[in-house]
């Protein structure tokens, strides 16, 4: 009895450190000042912060926001259009496309930093031509150099000249890269290219001070100094962000020109923020948050102002049946549904012996696997309803998409799929209910997947099944998200799945997945018609019009014809925000552009209290 | 043998374990390691780029030179910059290493005292009502995935009650430990405790068997002191060896923990290294933590000799 007494003074005595431990604490942050602070996430961690050595869609984004770029896109057009940003006018194309002249705006200066020595610190085209030149020093191992590589006359001679040498030589002259004057380039292309211009809308082209590199070369990452909007203001490593406003930042107001003013997004934008000195926001703090769960309930709580890109594990909750949960709707939050620039596909491996090539037979093979997939169920189990069916290799959103093109031949139709199978010779030999090649030898596909992911397993066990159904027999094979990635490069694969998401909005972004030269850089099925390429080729050397978009959808056409991929779908988003967020329009092309948010104070500290 | 020739060979002896960590390191990375270089390339690479990442990264030497290079790191303590972030390696260490332990070391002492003490109190009343209910308790508590625990505990007291954030992390560590740590360290100490009060009950019922508990009951001795000064002190050796094991983990920590509540610490680092094969990184916690671990590994068997004297250094 003593014992049990005892026994329940030592429980008593643990629970009461469990509930000291556990002792309410208050949840909101610090009461905020009256500075406008965003509070906000981001699905994975940053790298760093230098433009020209991240490839990362979340360190791009806060590098849009500290560096300024050349062109920029219109906020509020739609499709996206280019407008000047740190030029004063979007450069014409010419001698057909062969040559564009930048001309910098004047007075345009860099956030003040150790680097410049007290002296304030101008951008000028020289900038634009160092920033260019370092993309493609072998030193740096920009994994965005594909964007220039080949394009500029000169400059692949001088990065050559450096592999040699060890030293890239920044002093030296490039043809294509013409200084005028203290604010004007001429750049002159190896062959014309009317989608030149988009790359300068990318933070990894920013104009750069070439002092503040040196400065800090042994950790570019970590001190980004530009011209934009915002300015580092603390980091601490996978956990924070923040942003500052650029107390320096040129006077810049938002151009309405192409608002839509039927559109309910377009309208608050115009009414909150045009004709206001940008950016609004003082401060913006970034809390990168792997976890699904988090992720979602740190908006839930309040303890984000904004979130994007919710997953689609908690759409059906702030969305059930498309319309916006009633207890959010009470809070006045918002969501915001956006198509992304993107297609997802499986790409077969047209270097293959048994599913590439272009012969009838191995072309009935792919199109029967194509037919045989069942990619509604992709659609409405593992997607969760969020996407839209993929028509062309070409999303919605870009130039180029042609609405009325549609892929009836990619339907999910497994009678269809067998019917094909059964007339190419590919039938059931020895009874075991797969199906072997025409000439006996056995019929075995394997499909590479990711091991990193669980939606890239569960799509890689739904081709395994829909193979089954017609008598394919699959295997599935898991790799490190490297060596998979390895593999695609070498076309060492059968079969693999991908996305690719708009670098640019014009369909040459996505079809150039497809163009034979590419293989084993972008084009991971190795797909090589010279009807395509030819296509692409003269697609390549005219502007956006009738005629190209003509072009395109034949190139389309062949696609489908030939079927290097099954294609899978168009992804959507659900962004959310609080009531006091203002001046939110997604843009296809950013993730958010903070510059042109805003915060009511007033009701955000309401909210809080 | 004394303690001081006894340390002196024990260091000599894991100059050879080192190597051998070194080495398995080394050859896993290069056998099942993802090529850093198709990491690093980004979206659109060609073989040439991929050549000049491997040249710059210095994966495209011979192996040999390789090791050399590692076994150069080891010595200096300088293992470069992270493949994928350019931070140094060692600031990554000095700055992730403090979340880590701000979130592990509570643990690890709420766990091993209310563990012990649950312990103790379960043994004395072997058999009781008591007994069997904890005994279920843990049982039950043991069969549940941590990650169940994670998510259900953060939605019931980060979300639905409010009581603690969800999630996050500052630079003050006195706001982390009061305002961030508490609902993790709750959960990894509430999970701990179950398989630690278990296996701590074990050895104190072990001990209580034994006949100096009787001899000392027969003296007249108060149970009290039966059971803190001679079978908790005895059973206080396979205490102390399960929580040398346990105390190298303290540096890595949790990754489930880290992930769900963006905490900046080392679990979340070595995983994403993993994922980025930044060998520098893995490198440099493999290495270290194993020099950890065996120096915690000598500190544990220095510590039995003061635990029970009649313990000898061989």
């Amino acid at each position: 009895m003593r014992a049990s007494v005892t026994t329940l003074r030592f429980f008593a005595a643990a629970i009461a450190v469990v509930l000291v431990l556990a002792t309410p604490h208050d949840t909101a942050p610090q009461a905020a000042t009256q500075l406008k602070v965003l509070r906000t996430s981001q699905r994975t961690a940053e790298t760093g912060f230098d433009p020209q050595r991240i490839s990362d869609v979340y360190s791009n984004d806060i590098c849009a926001e500290i560096f300024d770029t050349a062109l920029d896109y219109d906020y509020l057009a739609r499709p996206a259009r280019l407008v000047p940003n740190l030029l004063t006018e979007v450069p014409v194309a010419e001698q057909h496309g062969l040559v564009y002249t930048f001309k910098f705006k004047r007075d345009v200066y860099f956030t003040e930093d150790p680097a410049f020595k007290g002296v304030r610190r101008e951008l000028t085209a020289a900038d634009q031509i160092y920033a260019l030149k370092r993309m493609m020093d072998p030193a740096v191992s920009s994994p965005n150099i594909w964007l220039i590589e080949g394009r500029i006359t000169g400059l692949d001679a001088l990065a050559a000249q450096a592999k040699k040498n060890g030293r890239f030589d920044y002093e030296a002259d490039v043809a294509g890269l013409q200084l005028l004057d203290r604010y004007t380039l001429r750049i002159t292309l190896t062959k014309p290219d009317f989608n030149f211009l988009y790359i300068f809308t990318m933070p990894t082209t920013t104009p750069l001070a070439r002092e503040v590199m040196e400065f800090y070369k042994d950790d570019t990452m970590g001190h980004p100094v530009g011209t934009g909007p915002f300015k580092l203001g603390q980091w601490v490593r996978r956990s924070k962000i923040v942003l500052e406003r650029n107390p320096t930042y040129r006077h810049e107001t938002l151009d309405t020109t192409h608002a839509d003013l039927n559109d309910e997004w377009d309208r608050e934008v115009v009414q909150g923020i045009a004709g206001r000195p940008l950016p609004l926001l003082d401060r913006i703090e970034i809390y990168p948050i792997e976890a699904e769960q988090p992720y979602f309930l740190a908006f839930m709580n309040g303890e984000h102002d904004l979130t994007q890109e919710l997953p689609s594990t908690y759409v059906s909750q702030v969305l059930p049946e498309g319309r916006l949960a009633p207890g959010l709707a009470r809070q006045g939050v918002r969501a915001y549904r956006e198509l992304q620039a993107e297609v997802t596909y499986d790409a077969f491996n047209m270097d293959d012996p048994v599913v590439g090539g272009y012969d009838p037979q191995r072309v009935a093979l792919r199109r029967a696997m194509v037919l045989g997939y069942n990619r509604d169920q992709e659609i409405t189990v593992i997607r969760r309803n969020t996407p839209l069916a993929a028509q062309s290799p070409v999303p919605p959103g870009v130039v180029g998409y042609d609405p009325g093109f549609t892929a009836a031949d990619q339907d999910y139709d497994p009678a269809r799929a067998q019917a094909l199978l059964d007339l190419y010779g590919y039938v059931d030999r020895d009874g075991d209910g797969y199906r072997e090649r025409p000439d006996g030898s056995p019929l075995t596909i394997e499909y590479k997947n990711s091991s990193g992911g669980l939606a890239s397993v569960m799509l890689a066990q739904l081709w395994q099944k829909s193979m089954k159904a017609i008598g394919i027999r699959m295997k599935m094979t898991s790799l490190q998200f490297a060596d998979l990635i390895r593999d695609q490069k070498v076309g060492k694969f059968q079969m693999t799945g991908a996305a690719w998401l708009a670098d640019y909005p014009d369909a040459q972004n996505f079809l150039q997945l497809l163009y034979g030269p590419n293989k084993g850089a972008s084009n991971n099925s190795r797909f090589d018609l010279p009807q395509f390429n030819a296509l692409y080729e003269q697609a390549m050397a005219i502007p956006d019009s009738p005629e190209r978009n003509a072009l395109y959808r034949e190139m389309n056409r062949h696609v489908l014809a030939y079927a290097p991929w099954r294609l899978g779908v168009t992804r959507s988003w659900v962004h959310v925000m609080r009531p006091w967020v203002k001046g939110y329009k997604k843009h296809p092309m950013y993730h958010a552009r903070y510059k042109y948010l805003d915060i009511d104070v007033a009701a955000q500290e309401a909210a809080r209290r | 043998m004394n303690l001081p020739s006894f340390l002196l060979r024990r260091l000599l002896h894991m100059v050879p374990t080192l190597l051998g960590v070194m080495l398995l390191v080394f050859i896993l990375f290069n056998w099942v390691g993802g090529d850093p270089a198709y990491i690093l390339a980004g979206k659109i690479s060609d073989p040439a780029q991929i050549a000049n990442i491997r040249l710059q990264l210095g994966v495209d030497r011979p192996y040999w030179v390789q090791f050399w290079i590692f076994v150069k790191q080891v010595c200096s303590f300088d293992f470069g910059r992270s493949w994928s972030t350019g931070e140094r390696v060692s600031d990554i260490l000095l700055t992730r290493v403090g979340p880590t332990l701000t979130i592990m070391v509570p643990v690890l002492l709420l766990e091993t005292l209310l563990a012990v003490l649950f312990a103790v109190l379960v043994a004395y009343v072997r058999g009781s009502l008591t007994d069997r209910l904890v005994m279920i308790a843990c049982t039950v508590a043991m069969s549940i995935s941590f990650l169940v625990y994670i998510i259900v505990f953060q939605w019931l007291f980060g979300f639905k009650l409010g009581w603690f954030p969800v999630q996050g992390w500052t630079e003050s560590f006195a706001t982390n430990l009061t305002r961030y740590a508490p609902l993790p360290i709750l959960l990894a100490v509430l999970v701990g405790l179950a398989p630690s009060l278990r296996l701590y009950r074990s050895f104190v019922l072990d001990e209580m068997n034994h006949d100096y508990v009787r001899t000392a009951r027969a003296k007249g001795m108060s149970e009290h002191r039966v059971m803190l000064k001679h079978v908790l002190r005895n059973a206080a050796i396979p205490i102390l060896t399960n929580l040398g094991i346990a105390l190298p983990g303290l540096f890595v920590g949790s990754f489930l923990l880290e992930v769900f509540f963006s905490i900046p610490g080392l679990g979340r680092e070595v995983v994403e290294s993993v994922n980025r094969s930044d060998f520098p990184v893995i490198k440099a916690i493999t290495v270290y933590l194993a020099i950890l671990t065996m120096l915690i590994n000598l500190l544990v068997d220095v510590l039995y000799r003061w635990v029970d004297p009649r313990v000898t250094f061989k």
